[in-house]
């Protein structure tokens, strides 16, 4: 049973025609070749499909396409911009904060999405004053950072790369 | 002589690192081919039989469905000599999980919903998954991974217990464990049929092309044209970028094949197969669980008078592969009365294989955790205790040491770590948290793989090519070999480009136990030389020169290790038990560091894969069905960022002169040798209870 | 697979009553993994997202308002906008899965999961939540206490789809506890939450992860009606405590799994009560 939607994937209107089954994931990577998110479990767990649908960070494993049409989505590859890193990127390149690379679209995703989740004021399981404005520490950026997985195990450089961006 | 002048040891950023951070690097999948199909196997539901029928009429019948593969129509093999390799051809199933067929469809979403329709009737047989230590049928093999004896007995380790002042005699065991890489095995096949053989054999022409995740491009290309009855050179893998392996994507698995089966069942189109992430668990490899028994007799001043290491694990009824758990024990420290030996248990179960650093990993949290045993019970600082029984010689060959500076990395440690505020066991209370501090030590050998060949081309306008089918699964291999080259070269850093990831290069040995940048550094060194031997330092554009990875006559002569400290801190909840690691400490003994930001990488990742052993990861076999119960990262679980607070390397400023060209011993596995055991003696230290069964779960530490 | 997109409620009640096979998905983290996993694939997927009217929140009227919390309002936004009205569910709600899971899913959505695991329930236990099921045949409300049926089964006939979920406001000092073998992105081993009403003199609890299904410990909360100094000052009494986590762990029956043993699931729920009961009543102090 196919549908047909509209997404605007990195900046460019994508219309495409689609089973409905198909997740957004699958959506960007087999039929839009837009191979940034990467899948790593197909079941949420381990956050590599991470995307910014509409501006928030969201596996998208775990969303039908057919119900995002007209949404925008930005991926790893759309945080970068004319071939310049995003921020967040450069900080990745600058710490050494990824080894396989394959997590790393979905982290730099995630966290940007994380940086602007604090901007708003979004409390975590870890912030204790939840009336204030949010002090990005090293505990909030591990707990915020905790629904991707990296089995190379470049966590504590990730940490020292955001803790740098938290800080400007 | 080649002067290490400008790129070797210094922190060069990783060559590919722009195109993974923007998520332009792509991954096997994200390879584009033309007009692609989607494979999707169909997994055995019994541990143990035969198929008796299938019937795959629904599945063919879905809309889309190019092909139903199965073992009565699958095309024959050439060699079916390695039974994980034999995919589909016989009717038999040796572990739950194991492919009985694939399905080839135009979409993977109707590939997968075709498979779950293809309806099999298994003859079942009796099945047996459990390993225990008292079970009949162990067996000792004839040699274990590596290549080495499975036992080895030196003086009388009965006696000496016996007339020790201080023993230890305890059983230790890990449960099985998934390398899980965050990248599931992806093959991507493609076939020039050349002529078809009568009967769906391969015939003379044919030419195969495999996308692959893999390890080893060339490892993988003279598998499977063996399997496939091809000549190596029609056989073509192309691997540039690797999620991540850590062994399990070392040597071919039975996806490989069933890839490529899947696209000769559809000529004219390349197929896709991907593993789910529960499929991995049956067939991507795992680390067998152990059951470890160590014994440990020492005069009252600590001075080991025996060593015994004696394992027990399983291993795949269908494919053996017996981790050398034990034979790290043989090295380790001096006694004169040792004995180790490996017993295994032909088991119902899915294959296993290499997980970093296998042997030593699973073996040093049994005789870590041991040493720590025999320092409480001496009353001995487990420091002291561990330079007290560093051995002069390597004890098992004899050998010198290329370099054994155990003792530096501890006492190193120590003063970084604040080691002298460790306080006895269960007295340090922090709130309601029990703080300790625990230390181990860790080893890895030298291994550099014969059978690696570079060559250097002259672009022209200041810049050179080397080309060797080696693969950078993360560990920062790619910017090492273009750092040695460049200096091997005499060039700057930007003016050389390193090709990897395709058996089209040059041969390149695996990138496994820890030897990818000694092995291949080596061959680049080499055909450097023999480039500007040739050419001199004013070659024309075009010029190309190559070389070999030399012998090396130093590897018979002395005894190569490297050797770390591992330190950590653990804070336990004393009403929950809940276990949290805040400080983690590696000093390393590695040789030459070629670049301290990747290295430092590799380290703290082998460290964080050790705590995430040492608290999280056990895979649940249900021996009812043989079925991994905890198929999923959700389950499966491993450590995530909360878990991992300040883990930090740092190694001793050496080379190994007796370690080839580049003075380096390699450093991607020794980060998690002793991590866990550090972690457990830590829970000691805080909590006074000794755990010797992995993971530490908090159930344990409550009394 | 069909799939079925009502534009408004009125649509989905009636899909849903023609359809009663479809399973309703809203942001999708539960449904997705069952589907995703190959386990019992539905044969027709009942879309709320387009159903606007679903992502809102709202008082109730009448003399006790409660808090409307509509089928299509994540978790995040569940924390930014009611935590202060709904703290100890906000706490809970900050341990769903993982921050983009949290983006997504809500609350309504895991009470129709209704996994035993899911970390909503127990605060919604102790707060004595009502559910909105509604069907072309009308409304009902059913009780928080009498929704969890057994494990993944809920109170809900075929034809009905879950609205809004209605929570009462805080009336004292709220907490939530959890204990998991990773320290974020984790399945409770188990879970406890408990809800103090200063003015009525009562406690709410809630257990998750440690029966069939989530379920409240009403001796506990009869004791500490009854035995706790509600106008004491300082903090509680410990054998008190004490007692109350004792109470709490005997109204569980869980069991040995991957997760955890069923001995450790009692004794760290007693643990957990314990502390969770004392923060909650340092709280009323501040």
């Amino acid at each position: 049973m196919d549908a047909r939607i509209t997404l605007r994937v990195d900046g460019r209107v994508r219309p495409l025609a689609l089973d409905t089954r198909t997740t957004l994931l699958d959506a960007l990577r087999d039929h839009l070749s837009v191979t940034s998110p990467k899948k790593g479990c197909d079941h949420g767990q381990c956050g590599a499909c991470t995307v910014l649908l509409d501006g928030r960070r969201v596996v998208s494993c775990l969303i039908l396409a057919v119900t995002c049409d007209g949404a925008e989505v930005t991926t790893a590859q759309g945080l970068a911009q004319e071939g310049e890193p995003h921020p967040v990127q450069r900080a990745f390149l600058e710490k050494d904060a990824f080894q396989c690379g394959f997590c790393t679209p979905g982290q730099v995703c995630s966290a940007v999405g994380m940086l602007e989740e604090v901007k708003a004021g979004h409390p975590s399981e870890v912030t204790d004053d939840l009336t204030g404005p949010v002090t990005l520490d090293d505990e909030e950026i591990r707990e915020r950072l905790s629904g991707n997985l990296c089995r190379c195990g470049a966590y504590v450089n990730i940490v020292a790369a955001l803790r740098e961006e938290a800080e400007s | 002589m080649t002067v290490w002048r400008e790129a070797v040891g210094t922190p060069a950023a990783r060559v590919e690192g722009p195109a993974k951070v923007t998520g332009r690097a792509g991954y096997t999948y994200d390879r584009p081919v033309t007009d692609p199909a989607y494979a999707f196997p169909v997994q055995a539901t019994i541990a143990r039989g035969r198929v008796a029928s299938i019937d795959s009429a629904a599945a063919a019948g879905v809309e889309g469905v190019l092909a139903v593969v199965t073992h009565r129509d699958a095309a024959r093999l050439a060699d079916t000599g390695d039974a994980e390799l034999a995919v589909l051809q016989s009717d038999e199933v040796g572990f739950r999980g194991q492919f009985v067929g694939v399905v080839v469809a135009e979409t993977p979403q109707a590939a997968r919903y075709a498979a779950g329709l293809v309806r099999v009737e298994y003859e079942q047989r009796p099945h047996d998954t459990e390993l225990r230590a008292d079970r009949p049928g162990l067996y000792a093999p004839e040699q274990v991974n590596g290549g080495f004896v499975s036992d080895t007995d030196e003086g009388d380790v009965d006696a000496a217990m016996e007339a020790a002042a201080v023993t230890v005699d305890r059983a230790y065991t890990t449960p099985m464990e998934f390398n899980s890489p965050m990248e599931p095995h992806v093959s991507v096949a493609v076939w020039d049929p050349g002529e078809r053989a009568p009967g769906g054999g391969f015939a003379e022409g044919a030419r195969l092309t495999l996308f692959d995740s893999t390890q080893g491009p060339h490892v993988v290309r003279s598998t499977l044209a063996q399997v496939f009855g091809l000549p190596p050179e029609r056989v073509r893998v192309i691997s540039p970028y690797v999620g991540g392996g850590f062994g399990s994507k070392g040597m071919p698995h039975a996806h490989n094949v069933l890839a490529a089966l899947a696209a000769w069942a559809v000529p004219g189109r390349p197929v896709k197969l991907a593993l789910t992430r529960q499929q991995m668990f049956a067939l991507a490899g795992h680390r067998t669980p152990t059951i470890q028994r160590v014994r440990l007799g020492a005069g009252a001043d600590g001075r080991l008078t025996a060593v015994a290491h004696e394992v027990v694990e399983h291993t795949s009824a269908i494919k053996e592969f017996a981790e050398q758990t034990a034979v790290g024990a043989r090295m380790m420290y001096a006694a004169p009365n040792r004995r180790t030996s490996h017993r295994l248990a032909a088991l119902d179960v899915p294959v296993p294989s290499w997980m970093r650093a296998p042997g030593e990993a699973p073996g040093f949290f049994a005789l870590e955790v041991a040493m720590d045993e025999l320092a409480q019970a001496c009353g001995l600082d487990p420091i002291e205790l561990r330079a007290r029984n560093d051995p002069e010689v390597d004890p098992e060959s004899g050998r010198p040491w290329s370099g054994r500076h155990l003792v530096r990395c501890l006492r190193e440690g120590a003063a970084r770590f604040g080691w002298a505020e460790r306080t006895a066991p269960g007295t340090r209370l922090v709130g309601r948290e029990l703080v300790g501090l625990g230390v181990a030590a860790s080893t890895y050998p030298y291994y550099r793989l014969p059978g690696s060949r570079a060559v250097v081309e002259y672009e022209g306008g200041g810049r050179y090519t080397v080309r060797i089918g080696a693969a950078d699964i993360g560990t920062g291999a790619w910017t090492a070999l273009t750092q040695i080259a460049a200096d091997a070269l005499g060039c700057r850093l930007r003016a050389v480009r390193v090709e990897i990831g395709d058996s089209d290069l040059p041969a390149a040995t695996v990138a496994g136990g820890s030897s990818g940048t000694t092995s291949w550094g080596s061959a680049v060194v080499a055909a450097c030389r023999a480039f500007r031997h040739v050419y001199g330092e004013q070659p024309p554009a075009g010029a190309e020169a190559g070389a070999d990875m030399p012998d090396d006559p130093d590897a018979e002569r002395f005894a190569m290790h490297s050797f770390g400290a591992q330190f950590a801190e653990v804070r336990v909840d004393a009403d929950t038990g809940e276990v949290r690691v805040p400080r983690m400490l590696g000093v390393f003994s590695v040789g030459r560091v070629v670049n301290p930001r990747t290295a430092r990488s590799q380290f703290i990742g082998g460290m964080t894969m050790g705590l995430s052993m040492a608290l999280h990861e056990r895979g649940v076999l249900d021996h009812r069905t043989g079925h991994v119960i905890n198929h999923d990262l959700a389950e499966y679980h491993i450590a995530t960022h909360a878990d991992v607070v300040d883990v930090d390397a740092v190694w001793l400023d050496e080379e190994d002169v007796h370690a080839g060209p580049l003075g380096a011993r390699g450093i991607g596995e020794i980060g998690i040798v002793g991590a866990a055991a550090a972690i457990a003696n830590a829970v000691h230290n805080a909590t006074g209870v000794r755990v010797r069964d992995l993971p530490i779960t908090p159930d344990v530490l409550l009394r | 697979m069909d799939f079925l997109r009502p534009a408004t409620w009125e649509d989905a009640l009636a899909m849903k009553a023609a359809r009663p096979d479809a399973t309703p998905i809203q942001g999708g983290t539960d449904v997705m993994v069952e589907i995703n996993l190959d386990k019992g694939r539905p044969t027709a997927l009942l879309d709320l997202n387009p159903v606007a009217e679903l992502s809102r929140w709202s008082w109730t009227a009448g003399p006790a308002p409660m808090l409307r919390v509509g089928a299509g309002v994540t978790y995040t936004r569940l924390i930014a906008e009611l935590g202060g009205w709904l703290p100890g569910l906000a706490q809970a709600s900050r341990t769903v899965g993982s921050p983009q899971i949290r983006n997504r899913g809500t609350l309504v959505g895991n009470l129709g999961a209704a996994s035993p695991a899911g970390d909503g329930h127990p605060p919604l236990l102790a707060s004595g939540a009502l559910v909105e099921a509604e069907s072309v045949r009308g409304t009902r409300l059913i009780p928080i206490g009498e929704f969890y049926m057994g494990v993944k089964r809920n109170a809900l006939e075929g034809d009905e789809l879950i609205r809004a979920v209605h929570v009462p406001p805080a009336a004292g000092p709220q907490c939530f506890a959890k204990v998991g073998t990773r320290n974020a992105m984790v399945i409770a081993v188990c879970s406890f939450a408990v809800a103090l009403d200063l003015r009525a003199r009562r406690a709410g609890t809630g257990i998750g992860s440690a029966a069939p299904t989530p379920r409240r410990a009403h001796a506990a909360e009869e004791f500490l009606a009854g035995e706790l100094d509600w106008d004491g000052a300082g903090p509680v009494d410990p054998a008190l405590a004490r007692r109350f986590g004792e109470l709490v762990a005997e109204a569980a029956a869980p069991i040995d799994d991957v997760r955890g043993r069923a001995d450790y699931r009692r004794h760290a729920l007693a643990v957990m009560a314990r502390r969770a009961l004392g923060w909650a009543w340092a709280e009323r102090e501040v």
